[in-house]
């Protein structure tokens, strides 16, 4: 039997097939790429500080570095500390406004 | 283009929402970040004051296991750990009569300087009646030798005038 000649071609370490970017990938770049990214970190930021999200989220990383010992803590505990408190206590008015910009954003880069 | 606005079913509203939640998990890490460091570097002085009043509790206890700090004020140590002689010696000057006084023996040389004494009051009458018609209205003097609680009170506020021209008459003038 002889072997094909239609050998596929040796996959090359340098040509891995790209992936297809996902959708939420190519939105990501044209987020970056725009500079809306940056924007929209600076108003979440200024938000959640003006809230006082911020400070309860200090006193929550404060009151756990107390009890484990100052030394202890890993920046990884207090993600995993702050992450779902975080995430529950944003105010609605914060979410939503954030969300209409980001929607207004997707409409006006054609996705 | 169909309105995007139709609820969370909706891809583009899931695809903000995902957006939304990158950025806050961004923040989050920030602030994970910033606090994992005022930690480790003892910047958070509440943190470190803690542990210092921990250590110095044990310390101070350690140095004076005998007795309590009232009964044996001279090895007390403080929560500075600072110790105190029984009397306290620093020497400054009066600011009545200008004299230099020993901290310790001040509140007693205030009595007689400022005329609280029954004896001081004597000397001081005259004087006091003296300096209060030619300095009207300083607002340091209250001179009276009737040690009234209202004296001391109205004193601070530099009431013009009627202050303490005729120490015996306590109408002051109300500015």
């Amino acid at each position: 039997m002889r072997s094909s000649i239609n050998r596929p071609p040796t996959p090359d370490a340098n040509e891995e097939p790209e992936k297809e970017p996902t959708l939420q990938e190519i939105i990501n770049i044209k987020l970056i790429e725009s500079g809306e990214k940056e924007k929209l970190m600076e108003l979440l930021r200024e938000r959640l500080i003006e809230c006082g999200w911020r400070d309860e989220m200090k006193a929550i990383c404060r009151a756990y570095a107390r009890k484990k010992g100052r030394n202890n803590v890993t920046v990884d505990d207090l993600v995993h500390v702050v992450t779902p408190k975080g995430r529950a206590s944003v105010p609605d008015s914060v979410k939503a406004e954030l969300l209409q910009r980001i929607r207004s954003f997707l409409t006006s880069a054609a996705i | 283009m169909s309105v995007s606005n139709d609820g969370n079913s909706s891809p583009r509203s899931q695809l903000a929402s995902r957006c939304f939640e990158d950025l806050l998990d961004s923040i989050i890490v920030d602030v994970a970040s910033e606090c994992h460091r005022i930690a480790r570097l003892g910047l958070d002085r509440n943190l470190e004051e803690e542990e210092e009043e921990l250590r110095l509790s044990v310390q101070a206890r350690v140095a004076d296991p005998s007795s309590s700090s009232e009964a044996n004020s001279k090895n007390v140590v403080d929560i500075f750990g600072q110790t105190h002689p029984a009397i306290a010696d620093e020497i400054f000057e009066c600011m009545n009569c200008g004299r230099p006084i020993v901290a310790g023996r001040f509140a007693p040389h205030l009595e007689k300087c400022m005329g609280k004494g029954r004896k001081a009051r004597k000397v001081t009458r005259s004087s006091t009646i003296a300096r209060t018609r030619h300095s009207r209205g300083s607002p340091v003097s209250v001179y009276a030798p009737y040690s009234n609680a209202t004296n001391s009170n109205r004193a601070p506020n530099g009431t013009t005038g009627g202050s303490g021209e005729e120490y015996a008459d306590y109408t002051y003038g109300v500015p």
